[in-house]
């Protein structure tokens, strides 16, 4: 990488980690690209040279944060004991607990889910692949172990197990809930989803 | 779904002075100017300015019924799910078994917005971030929708069709959900009617299949 690459990879550091800190602190509709760039120190123009505008901001600010994140996981997950409905819970669990730590960037990424088009170089929400496959392969697993029965939609369960995942989300706005309240629930939907896959 | 004024007013209650007829008919036009260019350009686009002239009425006039673009564009929303509940008790039959009545509901909700993406767009990206998932006229009218997919649910499980066991509430809110996020693929892979239908059946099928192993 020579100097010049050096210093455009260090300006978008720069200005994601701003971009992150300022949708959480003020919110996404609320912060500007001058704030931005302000936060970031650099000039609006190199922010403009490096990304189109703030929802592309945000979609790499998202799509970096997954780094980390399943970094973290991939120490948790192996080590997950127990019957599948409690795997299942646990993976859930912690990316509340995760995501929870950024909880406002995280409804600006819902929100900003649905109104993305197909245009945007961005993975949508719910199609995460690595989500989806930790979730199917607890599942596959269960199924191996007998707990799951033979001939599941694996996928579609899935599906609506993400769906749940992420309008839990609205009640942090409507309740006031806070990580615990959403692991409640979802371990409760959990439950539900899995009485129908369960080997009785 | 379209609106006109006619049902707006025909929905309010009785009776009425003509003062208070006529400060719901220009409530109805402009909702129906809002609902138009907001699907047409979506909420960022549209502006106050252009809805009062669409509707032949004066910026005042919208802040004498609204109290800011957002309030207007909550209504727009209570307005369309209002519109959804009772199109789906209208399709309801009572005598048809649970899941295929909750097939039909949700395919006609589908096939409704197929052609009104934009708005389905702006309103599901908007109400995340302006408090309306915690706006009591926004609940009320979800509610209202999810309730009655509740309430054939409790009618499946209480004919026997579906488990007894069955968490109504926690399943409607789980279905809702799954009906909602599917528009994903409409804005993602341009899915149609055909594929949603498809779609939201494998999705109801996991959520219900409780019957099978109660049976």
């Amino acid at each position: 990488m020579g100097v010049r690459e050096d210093g455009k990879q260090a300006t978008r550091q720069r200005v994601l980690a701003a971009a992150r800190d300022l949708f959480e602190e003020i919110g996404f509709e609320e912060a500007t690209i001058r704030m931005i760039a302000q936060r970031a120190g650099v000039s609006v123009g190199s922010v403009f040279t490096t990304f189109a505008g703030k929802t592309e901001i945000l979609s790499h600010v998202m799509a970096d944060r997954l780094e980390g994140m399943y970094a973290e996981l991939d120490r948790v997950v192996p080590h997950l004991r127990g019957h599948t409905v409690d795997r299942l819970r646990s993976i859930m669990a912690v990316h509340y607990s995760i995501e929870m730590r950024r909880q406002r960037l995280f409804v600006a990424y819902i929100s900003a889910s649905f109104s993305w088009t197909a245009d945007h170089s961005v993975i949508p929400l719910g199609q995460n692949v690595r989500f989806k496959g930790m979730l199917a392969d607890a599942l596959l697993e269960g199924l191996a172990r007998g707990e799951v029965r033979e001939g599941v939609n694996v996928d579609t369960f899935v599906e609506v197990l993400l769906a749940a995942y992420i309008w839990n989300y609205r009640l942090i706005s409507r309740e006031g809930a806070d990580v615990t309240q959403l692991i409640d629930l979802m371990d409760r939907q959990i439950g539900v989803l899995f009485e129908g896959v369960a080997t009785h | 779904m379209k609106h006109s004024p006619i049902r707006a007013v025909a929905a309010a209650p009785q009776p009425m002075t003509r003062r208070a007829l006529a400060k719901q008919l220009t409530r109805a036009k402009l909702l129906e100017a809002a609902r138009e260019m907001f699907a047409e350009r979506g909420y960022e686009a549209a502006t106050v300015r252009d809805i009062a002239a669409a509707a032949n009425l004066s910026t005042g006039a919208v802040f004498a019924s609204f109290s800011d673009k957002a309030d207007l564009f909550n209504e727009v929303i209570v307005a369309e799910y209002e519109f959804m509940h009772a199109s789906m008790v209208a399709a309801t039959d009572e005598a048809a078994p649970a899941r295929e009545t909750l097939l039909n509901l949700l395919s006609l909700a589908y096939e409704a917005y197929l052609t009104d993406i934009r708005l389905v767009q702006a309103a599901l990206s908007f109400c995340w971030l302006h408090d309306l998932l915690s706006e009591p006229r926004h609940i009320a009218a979800v509610d209202l929708v999810r309730g009655h997919i509740a309430s054939v649910l409790q009618r499946g499980v209480d004919s026997g069709e579906l488990s007894p066991t069955l968490d109504v509430k926690l399943t409607s809110e789980m279905l809702w959900e799954a009906y909602l996020s599917n528009f994903r693929r409409v804005i993602f892979e341009g899915r149609g009617r055909e594929a949603l239908r498809t779609r939201i059946a494998s999705q109801l099928d996991v959520l219900i299949s409780q019957r099978k192993a109660a049976a």
